[in-house]
């Protein structure tokens, strides 16, 4: 009994428009239940009988199920994955109708294709990273139609706030540095034009497939673009079907732009970032610090005397950290190369080399450091082992204990 | 992706009232999720080592206790971490110590639980990494406050809703859980846990800033701010005093000095009046 009183809270969830009551869904179902229909097949049924179902991707809510959407395919791209050692094809990538955009996830092959305008019927929403995401599975229907869907309506981003998935937005940006180069397209040379872009929340890559004649120093508005991401590290890609439009420099100044501070379970959840400060406690100096060897030929580090490419090499000896910083929230790696590290122990590379023991400078290395409050700058890389802060920068944060505790005691007082 | 657990603050006080846990797998983590909805893995926390000793009887099995302002840590090391445990047998007792651990629990029947650590990484620190770590650690206990009252505020509390508010993914689905298993949350306990543990950093900071005489004025105004016609009871005139800073010891010296003076009497007993 308690699963038709969930399946009528499934189906009601699933009608935009309650033009039907409880009682009179209950007498259908039971209906079909007595004929034997299977219950999710009496639930569509009804679903599509009650119609005019169709949800706007603003509406979706977290754990909604039997989703009907009308929209366009903005982009799809496919990926491997094992599942229980097995490898399946699957598809992600950004679905838009005229009330917005949102991510999505295909468990097999519907044949679509960017551009293509569909009915999708008996999709689920789910939480991921405290945005909603489609998931289209074994359930779910899809046909494409030829009704004239309007264009997604874009939606203003501030760089912070670029995540993969996201699509249709409209961002002003002031154009960092600017490359031109070709690449080639199936049997096509190209010209793309990549670079950095930035506002005063952070910074961001970008490539765009047309030449809107970008100059470094120009601040754009682009209406159009999507989102997708290197290591963690959001791309604005756009290109001719964008627009693009030249602002007065001055709306965003050149000292206006800002390094991103955020979290680190935000940044952990994000993977990467370009250009970012993060504060926490170093709570661990990793095995690789310290004085090492790395191959004259391609600068990878040696392990017991080799380079995993190049074999038995005189390994020339450099000097770097690497630690895990971590704030209570989330846990990030850091590597700290010669100059930055040379800088937070105040003793030079050549000092150190004279030093008879590795262990004696990890020692030291920890003795500066475990405990103590650091902020890094950098980018940051998410791989499948986390995420790493390649420094550019590092400081040991000096904290007035007593003025943090009289703060404490007044926020107490509010509470 | 491989996520690396978050080393979680939290006093003593907090993680030993713990008791729901959640299982992990083969693949997923163990989590204790403690009344303020921490759901930890891993902590990091700073204390004095107070003892140590060899537990078992053929190998090296070490149990350690570890206290803070509010607590004592248990930890339990051997063999398998083996730095941790040469760190415990060589730092003298007692010392600041700093350690990373994963949690430890141990159900001897329904309903009852022990918490412990297995220490992953152990210094020795100094008074001033004490202090930060108290600071640290009051920082996050407040926060999870916070987030226990954004939940309770909800109907019913849900992840969703919390994350929009800006708190972790962990912390959210803490919370969630610590409202659905916890029943009633004592919220003024952890608080109180929060001022105890800066009075640890600060008493002296007041009495060298303030002399007594300052620190009785200070008393006596807040009498004068809460009493009735018939006076203020005690607790309550400590509890305003503490929120101001000043630590029981000192304010119930405080108190005996006025009533020498002539400033305040107790009209009756447990209630104070100024005169």
């Amino acid at each position: 009994l308690t699963s038709i009183d969930e399946s009528i809270d499934d189906i009601l969830d699933a009608l935009s428009e309650k033009k039907v009551g409880r009682e009179e869904l209950e007498k259908h179902l039971k209906r079909f239940l007595e004929y034997g229909v299977p219950l999710d097949h009496a639930k569509e049924t009804l679903i599509k009988k009650f119609g005019g179902s169709r949800v706007l991707i603003k509406d979706l809510k977290p754990d909604q199920r039997n989703i009907t959407l009308i929209c366009r395919v903005i982009n799809i791209n496919q990926r491997e994955i094992t599942v229980r050692g097995e490898t399946r094809k699957i598809f992600y990538g950004i679905l838009g109708d005229e009330s917005g955009t949102v991510p999505f996830t295909a468990w097999k092959d519907f044949e679509i294709e960017k551009g293509d305008v569909v009915e999708i019927s008996n999709a689920c929403a789910r939480e991921w990273g405290g945005n909603i995401k489609l998931s289209l599975g074994e359930r779910t229907t899809i046909k494409i139609t030829d009704e004239a869907l309007p264009e997604a309506q874009p939606t203003e981003c501030k760089v912070k706030d670029l995540r993969p998935g996201l699509g249709a937005i409209e961002i002003v940006a002031r154009i960092l540095k600017m490359e031109e180069r070709q690449v080639e397209v199936g049997d096509q040379r190209k010209n793309v034009y990549s670079g950095v872009l930035g506002d005063e929340t952070g910074k961001a890559q970008f490539t765009s497939w047309h030449d809107f004649e970008l100059k470094e120093g120009d601040v754009i508005k682009i209406s159009g673009g999507y989102i997708k991401s290197w290591k963690g590290i959001p791309q604005l890609i756009f290109d001719e079907k964008a627009t693009v439009e030249r602002l007065d420099s001055s709306v965003i100044s050149e000292k206006s732009i800002k390094t991103q501070r955020l979290p680190l379970h935000e940044l952990v959840e994000k993977r990467g970032a370009l250009d970012v400060e993060v504060e926490g406690t170093v709570i661990d100096i990793r095995k690789g610090s310290g004085l090492i060897d790395r191959c004259p030929e391609c600068n990878r580090v040696l392990r017991e005397g080799k380079c995993s490419i190049h074999g038995d090499v005189e390994g020339i000896t450099d000097l770097r950290i690497k630690l895990v910083m971590d704030d209570g929230t989330g846990a990030v790696g850091g590597i700290l190369g010669r100059e930055v590290t040379e800088k937070l122990l105040g003793k030079s590379f050549e000092e150190l080399k004279t030093e008879k023991s590795y262990d004696k400078i990890i020692e030291k290395m920890n003795n500066l450091l475990f405990s103590q409050r650091l902020v890094l700058q950098g980018n940051a890389l998410g791989d499948e082992f986390g995420t790493t802060i390649i420094a550019r920068d590092a400081k040991i944060v000096d904290i007035d204990v007593e003025a943090e505790s009289r703060k404490l005691f007044e926020e107490l007082e509010e509470l | 992706m491989k996520r690396r657990e978050p080393a979680w603050r939290v006093f003593a006080g907090e993680y030993n009232d713990s008791t729901v846990e959640i299982r992990g797998g083969e693949k997923t983590p163990s989590y204790i999720v403690t009344p303020l909805g921490g759901k930890i893995n891993r902590l990091f926390l700073v204390g004095v080592l107070t003892d140590v000793e060899n537990v078992s009887e053929g190998g090296e099995f070490l149990r350690a206790h570890v206290s803070d302002p509010t607590g004592v840590f248990t930890l339990y090391s051997g063999q398998y971490q083996k730095d941790a445990t040469d760190q415990l047998l060589n730092i003298e007792v007692p010392s600041f110590i700093g350690v990373i651990g994963k949690i430890r629990t141990f159900v001897p029947e329904e309903g009852s639980m022990y918490l412990s650590i297995r220490p992953e990484v152990v210094r020795e620190l100094d008074v001033e990494a004490r202090n930060r770590w108290i600071i640290e650690t009051c920082v996050q206990t407040k926060h999870r406050i916070g987030a226990i009252i954004e939940g309770m505020k909800m109907n019913p509390p849900n992840v969703y809703d919390l994350r929009k508010l800006g708190y972790s993914r962990d912390l959210s689905e803490g919370v969630v859980t610590a409202l659905k298993n916890y029943g009633e949350i004592d919220i003024e306990k952890y608080l109180s846990l929060i001022r105890e543990s800066l009075h640890y950093i600060t008493p002296q900071e007041w009495k060298r800033k303030m002399g007594s005489e300052e620190i009785e004025n200070l008393i006596l105004e807040t009498i004068k701010e809460v009493e009735g016609d018939e006076g203020a009871a005690w607790d309550l005139i400590v509890e305003k005093c503490q929120k101001k800073g000043i630590d029981e010891n000192t304010i119930e010296e405080a108190l005996t000095s006025l009533m020498d003076k002539g400033y305040i009497f107790e009209p009756v007993l447990g209630t104070i009046k100024s005169t």
